[in-house]
């Protein structure tokens, strides 16, 4: 038996040791009272008993001090003194309170027993009992009754208690019904229906619970000096801000950017810590934060990661993110997370090593540096500063953060803008090649197939039998043939030459009229016709000609209302500037149309003779286009 | 809370100790992976490894725990062996210093925590006979001055060194099967707590010896 009350005490010996000297001798673990007993650090060096008797004194001695003389205590001492006062307070006046007076029953020692709701009083908790119900409420009514029993008589009892034990007795207590609850669940008939993993689960989940319910009393309780342990190790870090990885024999690369990235997120896990409620997710954290410094020294070294790698790199991260409350949090979690759990299991190895990390931070020395001990009195009195490159990323974090990204991206930008500018030159040769392809194809096809226009004999003549035939009939057959025309040719063509720098259009406009009046006269008057009609109004389907208008059977027939008529039909936004300088250049050289009519084809010339110079339109438009391009995209590089 | 008394399955925790660069971590990862000094071991870190074992129908899981061999950080050894079931001792047959540190973990342990732990004493790189610095009676003699088992090992050439594992959960075993049927009619409520056990404060300190558990 009594090796279990040796261990027990070993189970908070964590901190232990002494500076500067490392060792552990025997004198150091007797109680300071010299009862004979271990001591233990945490209890001041005193056996738990001569340690409760001598904090009975001190209480006495204090509650003697502040009546006699306030103004001694100075300091954070002095807050901390009130802060004690305050809750000493607060509790006597929840005590007078009816509602947290019980009358004792027999089995209790006679003091009165307070009695709390704390889902009442905490948020947390409200969240946790949903949470509860939406996992677990599949097995049943039962087992949530009981969860909800055990865990309301587990916060009531250590609530009631919080302030007659020390907090190590209260762990011990915490601990004790972590293990009743296991056995209950483990044994009792309510529970016989879930299964092991499940039984398991509801045990992590009654730890958390009632873990969060009593965090507000249990996390760095005023009774404790847990909180001057934290300005002391806070303090001792600060101080230590110059070790660098180097000093701890660590092989953390300082330049890399990955590496810094999973030093940032070890350290995020790390202060993420204090945050958490639950000792679970509290560790939780330190898992995390140390599968962050495996992952970094995986990719500073390679191969399997061992511990005398591992330790250093932990220490560093510890130094370099000087987590808030970090005695509070690994004490929280030493006494309330479930021992089965922090003993062993990779979380059991990770938070160990944080605590030796901590020890280490506590005693460190020049000697476990490897420097001499001015230089690291030197350090540590200010006198030299060094900047490292983790120092100043670290420092200038966000910044340097940001800097790398935005590097990063323009890098990213300008590989994107060379590409679209190489692409932009490929396209630009292409065009002009294919100009030049396109001009030697039209030039050997022009000088193989010369137009030459021969009089047509047959449709002509079966046109004229029409037209003798019925005039009337003729008319209107020739301009419904007209208007299905104008649609069809008008989207070709507007596919195709709308972008058309018209220099050979006017000339096509040019030998078709001329055909147009060489040739058919009937035709020209539904065209002229539809001249008349607005642009607007001949897009509309449901326009049909009046065959009948007084302008299409009395107008004569000229070449003059061809002209802006096509133009305006057809090649819209370039006719308009270009035209009256093509007018001029009337006498140049006219491409001959290269088709000559077909029979099948015909009806009404003018309106499929739009038709048939779009090829040439073509060539030419391609030729203007291309150097249109090319302009545009010398324009493009000017930008 | 696997942790369960019933026989069933078991969890020990072994702590590797040693001075730097006796080979601790390469027993290990001989032992859990078969594998030394290549570049081929699948396991991200060979500072906590598991291990599973069968003995006589128990299921055991050996959780290693390997440490930080450098003298700088000797001090924090009490911090990674509390509450272990078990402890690896190494030296290097070529390395009389080694062995020296590791008398001084013995003497460490025991004054800590009994008979409480198994100890073993593992002389590694045996493949470098020629240049033995250590005398193997010496080593054998003192171990069981001190009870504790001493082994050869050599985790390059893969000897000795799953038989030292063996031994070790089999001892460790009967270690804790005495310790459950001398505990069990005492505080049954504790019974699954294996190492923490909750006892009033007024309990006399043990004398560092394995009779201690008779006197209450
Ligand atoms: N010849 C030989 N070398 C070994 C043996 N075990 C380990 N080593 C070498 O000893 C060095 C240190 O090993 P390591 O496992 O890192 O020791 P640790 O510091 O105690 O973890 C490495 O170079 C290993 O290759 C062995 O059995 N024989
Ligand atoms: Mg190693």
């Amino acid at each position: 038996m009594p090796i279990f009350a040796l261990q027990r005490s070993y189970k908070y010996m964590m901190y232990a040791t002494k500076q500067p000297s490392l060792r552990i001798n025997q004198a150091d673990l007797k109680c300071k009272n010299g009862c004979g007993y271990y001591g233990n650090a945490d209890w001041d060096g005193y056996c738990s008993k001569c340690y409760r008797n001598h904090m009975d004194q001190e209480r006495q001695r204090k509650a003697r001090q502040s009546h006699s003389d306030q103004t001694k205590v100075s300091g954070f001492s002095k807050f901390e003194e009130k802060k004690r006062q305050q809750t000493d307070k607060k509790n006597k006046y929840l005590k007078s309170l009816p509602v947290f007076r019980k009358t004792s029953s027999a089995k209790d020692s006679g003091r009165p027993e307070r009695h709390l709701d704390l889902r009442q009083a905490n948020p947390d908790a409200d969240k946790l009992t949903a949470e509860f119900i939406s996992l677990y409420g599949v097995w049943g009514e039962q087992v949530r009754r009981d969860f909800f029993k055990c865990v309301q008589s587990f916060t009531t009892k250590i609530y009631s208690e919080l302030e007659n034990k020390p907090i190590e007795d209260i762990a011990e207590m915490a601990q004790k019904y972590y293990n009743l609850y296991s056995n209950r669940v483990n044994n009792t008939e309510t529970y016989q229906e879930v299964t092991t993993d499940v039984r398991d689960e509801l045990l992590d989940f009654f730890e958390k619970y009632v873990m969060v319910s009593l965090y507000s009393w249990l996390f760095c309780p005023p009774s404790t000096n847990d909180e001057e342990k934290d300005l002391i190790i806070q303090e001792r870090i600060r101080k230590l801000s110059w070790v660098n990885a180097h000093h701890l024999d660590c092989c953390i690369s300082e330049t890399s950017i990955e590496v810094r990235d999973l030093v940032y997120t070890a350290i995020t896990h790390l202060l993420g810590m204090d945050s958490m409620k639950a000792p679970q997710d509290k560790l939780s954290c330190v898992v995390s934060c140390c599968q962050s410094v495996v992952k970094v020294l995986q990719h500073c070294q390679g191969g399997p990661v061992s511990a005398d790698e591992f330790l250093p790199a932990l220490i560093f991260i510890v130094l370099k993110a000087n987590p808030a409350r970090l005695k509070s949090n690994i004490l929280y979690v030493t006494r309330f997370c479930n021992d089965s759990r922090l003993m062993q299991g990779e979380a059991g190895y990770y938070f160990t090593n944080l605590c030796c990390a901590v020890s280490f931070i506590e005693n460190l020395t020049a000697e476990s540096l490897n420097m001499p001990q001015q230089e690291f009195e030197a350090y540590m009195n200010g006198e030299i500063t060094s900047v490292s490159a983790w120092e100043s990323a670290l420092v200038a974090c966000e910044g340097m953060h940001q800097l790398c990204e935005h590097l990063s991206l323009l890098k990213d930008l300008s590989i994107r803008t060379n590409t679209v500018q190489d692409e932009t030159k490929k396209l630009t040769d292409d065009i002009l090649k294919f100009k030049e392809e396109m001009n030697e194809k039209v030039n050997s096809v022009l000088e193989r197939t010369p137009l030459i226009i021969k009089p047509r004999k047959t449709p002509e003549l079966s046109e004229k039998v029409d037209d003798t035939q019925n005039s009337q009939n003729f008319y209107l057959q020739n301009l419904q043939i007209a208007t299905s025309n104008i649609d069809d040719a008008k989207t070709k063509l507007q596919l195709d030459i709308t972008p058309c720098v018209s220099k050979t259009s006017p000339t096509d406009d040019h030998s078709l009229s001329k055909i147009n009046y060489d040739i058919d006269f009937s035709d020209l008057s539904g065209e002229s016709s539809l001249a008349e009609l607005t642009p607007e109004k001949r897009k509309s389907p449901s326009f049909t000609p009046d065959p009948f208008s007084p302008v299409g059977s009395s107008c004569p027939i000229t070449q003059a209302p061809l002209i802006p008529t096509k133009p305006d039909d057809f090649v819209l936004p370039f006719v308009e500037t270009q035209e009256t300088l093509l007018e001029k250049e009337d006498e140049g050289p006219n491409l001959p149309s290269p088709i000559k009519p077909m029979t099948a084809q015909y009806s009404g010339f003018s309106k499929q003779g739009w038709q048939i110079p779009s090829i040439p339109c073509i060539t030419g438009e391609l030729g203007a286009n291309a150097s249109q391009a090319n302009s545009q995209t010398s324009q493009d590089k000017e930008n | 809370m696997a942790n369960n008394t019933s026989g069933a399955s078991h969890n020990f925790k072994v702590v590797l100790l040693g001075e730097g660069c006796v080979g601790k971590t390469s027993l290990v990862l001989r032992y859990v992976e078969d594998k030394f000094n290549t570049n081929h071991v699948t396991t991200v870190q060979a500072s906590f490894l598991n291990k599973k074992l069968n003995i006589d129908g128990k299921r055991i899981n050996l959780a290693i725990w390997d440490t930080a061999g450098q003298e700088k950080f000797h001090a924090l050894g009490p911090i990674y062996y509390r509450s272990s079931n078990g402890a690896v001792l190494v030296y290097d047959i070529t390395d009389e210093d080694s062995f020296q540190k590791v008398k001084s973990w013995v003497k460490e342990l025991r004054k800590m925590l009994g008979a409480d732990i198994c100890l073993v004493i593992a002389g590694n790189k045996t493949d470098l006979e020629k240049n033995r610095n250590v005398s193997l009676e010496e080593a054998e003699a003192y171990a069981i001055k001190v009870g504790a088992i001493h082994f050869q090992t050599s985790a390059k050439l893969n000897k000795g060194v799953e038989e030292m594992f063996l031994v070790l959960t089999q001892k460790m075993l009967e270690t804790v099967e005495e310790k459950e049927a001398q505990n069990a009619p005492l505080s049954r409520q504790n019974s699954q707590r294996r190492n923490v056990v909750v006892v009033d404060d007024d309990q006399v300190p043990p004398p560092p010896t394995r009779q201690c558990c008779s006197n209450s």
